[in-house]
């Protein structure tokens, strides 16, 4: 598994204009809108949009860890020969899992340094540590996502599903316009939602708030969810087609 | 490791296999066949006929709806994941921004190192591209790079689909003496492929497959002899087509002026007998008898539920 994994994140470190385009739109939102004055869920607006940055940020490079490329090389052929080689099924979710984690983490540094200087954000190094702490492993239900996505789609059709699914989690989440703001139905949808759960425990934690335990509980649900439908894919694929 | 069980028995026992897609084309029909240790098969039949369902089959790809896959003793995932086959698929791409060296590394430490960089480099004929990309490779390389994969576990056990489709005439030549190569050091290899004449010189022996079954199943003598028809051009002044049809072993004739043309399904009855009407045959040829004769013999009649052939 280590070798796969070490594989993958050197091919992935090739594609440096991959890894730029992901962070590049929320560094750019933070840049728009850090500056702005004003408090909200007892957040200033450079915390409060660090926060919701980071999980659209977070929620990207998870998804986009596997999907669509995913979905591409499955098409390809690539995944029926490593198939045949003698990797475990185990070993190959774990290394997708990692790989996904370890691209979250420069898009999370960056905004991070950010909130830091440009947005002028103090808090204190303990609260910081389980911000971001609370961001890197709130994103496993997205990385089993991107999973599903990518054995569930062919590949053009894959990206679009990812980028639609992105958008409808960020909107209804809660993370590009306030929740509270949404129409009643799209917020009963919206509360369902991973996206929704992983920005209120970031709001949390850069508060000093409880985070919530109902939020972990939600997306923990999640990931065994989405966990089960990505391992029930792979396992069908032999059969099926 | 007691390795014993699994070093005796066959290589390969398919028995009765049936897979059909959507429920509606079936791709495998009650296909059985054994290979032993140490053999070199192809695969042979016409595109669609069932080889790479087969293959895939025997890789852990595809489960049979039905029928019994065993390789090397063990269940097809089981041998995979013991690293004890190695295979090119049909449509085995490569992965987005990796190097050639990077993806034989790769597979060598799934492998576990069984063999070295460089000899996997050598024998698919790497050496001089291991620092290209994949996006940068042409579809001969490519197949090189799936050649090299499939080889780096030194597998008892090596399936090659089609391995030889984007190759020109040298690197087709180089492809098989390494596979020649694998096959002396004990290695035993099944391909398929559509090409008669690759059969024909790479292989000890034939399973000639179509609508996914098998019609036979021999070396390739075997097969050539089971249709064993030969077609016999020559000229004579005004023949008659209904003496000529009398000779032995004459099944059709067919005459153009001076020109005949007979097939006979036993040319060694049919020549003697011919010269011995005494009439001047000039010109005489005898033509077919070659593996594409052969197989298209035997899958030209396989709707008239041609019962299966076993030969050698």
């Amino acid at each position: 598994m280590i070798a796969f994994l070490r594989f993958e994140i050197v091919r992935t470190l090739r594609n440096v204009r991959f890894i730029v385009m992901l962070i590049a739109f929320p560094v750019l939102l933070y840049l728009i809108y850090g500056k702005q004055h004003g408090v909200s869920q007892g957040l200033t607006v450079a915390s409060l949009l660090l926060v919701s940055m980071a999980v659209w940020s977070g929620m990207g490079s998870a998804m986009f860890a596997s999907g669509p490329q995913l979905a591409r090389e499955r098409q390809n052929g690539w995944m029926r020969q490593l198939r045949v080689s003698p990797i475990s099924t185990r070993g190959w979710f774990a290394a997708k899992l990692v790989q996904a984690i370890l691209l979250i983490i420069p898009g999370l540094v960056v905004l991070v340094a950010l909130a830091l200087t440009y947005g002028h954000v103090h808090m204190a190094a303990g609260r910081l540590g389980l911000l971001v702490g609370v961001l890197i492993l709130g994103a496993v239900p997205f990385c089993a996502a991107g999973l599903v996505i990518g054995l569930m789609f062919d590949g053009q059709t894959a990206q679009v599903a990812q980028m639609i699914t992105l958008l409808v989690l960020a909107f209804l989440g809660g993370i590009f316009i306030q929740w509270n703001s949404l129409p009643h139905a799209m917020q009963l949808i919206g509360k369902v939602l991973p996206s929704y759960h992983l920005a209120q425990l970031g709001w949390n934690a850069a508060a000093g708030r409880g985070i919530g335990l109902e939020h972990v509980a939600v997306l923990a649900a999640w990931t065994v969810g989405l966990g089960l439908i990505a391992a029930r894919l792979w396992r069908s694929e032999s059969s099926a087609a | 490791m007691n390795t014993q069980p699994s070093s005796a028995g066959p290589a390969v026992v398919f028995r009765d296999v049936v897979k059909v897609y959507n429920g509606r084309v079936t791709a495998l029909d009650h296909a059985s066949f054994e290979i032993a240790r140490g053999e070199t098969v192809a695969l042979l039949g016409p595109n669609g006929a069932g080889k790479s369902t087969a293959i895939d089959t025997m890789l852990g790809l595809r489960t049979p709806a039905s029928g019994e896959v065993r390789v090397l003793g063990l269940a097809p995932s089981a041998a995979a994941s013991a690293g004890k086959i190695g295979g090119m698929v049909q449509t085995g791409g490569l992965p987005e921004g990796a190097k050639v060296s990077e993806l034989i590394g790769l597979f060598r430490q799934l492998y576990r190192g069984k063999r070295s960089q460089a000899d996997l480099l050598r024998l698919a004929g790497l050496t001089e591209i291991a620092d290209r990309r994949v996006e940068q490779l042409s579809g001969g390389q490519t197949q090189r790079v799936r050649f090299a994969l499939a080889l780096a576990g030194r597998p008892e056990l090596l399936f090659l689909d089609e391995p030889t489709a984007a190759l020109d005439v040298e690197a087709r030549r180089a492809f098989w003496q390494s596979v020649r190569a694998i096959a002396e050091q004990g290695t035993t290899v099944l391909f398929a492929t559509h090409y008669l004449e690759e059969a024909d010189a790479n292989a000890t022996r034939i399973i000639v497959v179509s609508h996914g079954r098998v019609l036979a199943d021999g070396t390739p003598a075997d097969i050539k002899a089971y249709t064993s028809v030969r077609t016999i051009r020559f000229t004579m002044p005004e023949p008659d087509p209904s003496v000529l049809l009398k000779l032995p072993g004459v099944m059709d004739v067919a005459a153009n002026g001076e020109v005949v043309t007979v097939r006979s399904g036993d040319s060694d009855a049919t020549l003697p007998a011919l010269y011995a009407l005494g009439r001047p045959v000039r010109g005489l040829e005898v033509g077919g008898g070659g593996l594409e004769e052969a197989l298209l013999a035997l899958t030209s009649d396989d709707d008239s539920n041609h019962p299966s052939i076993k030969a050698g």
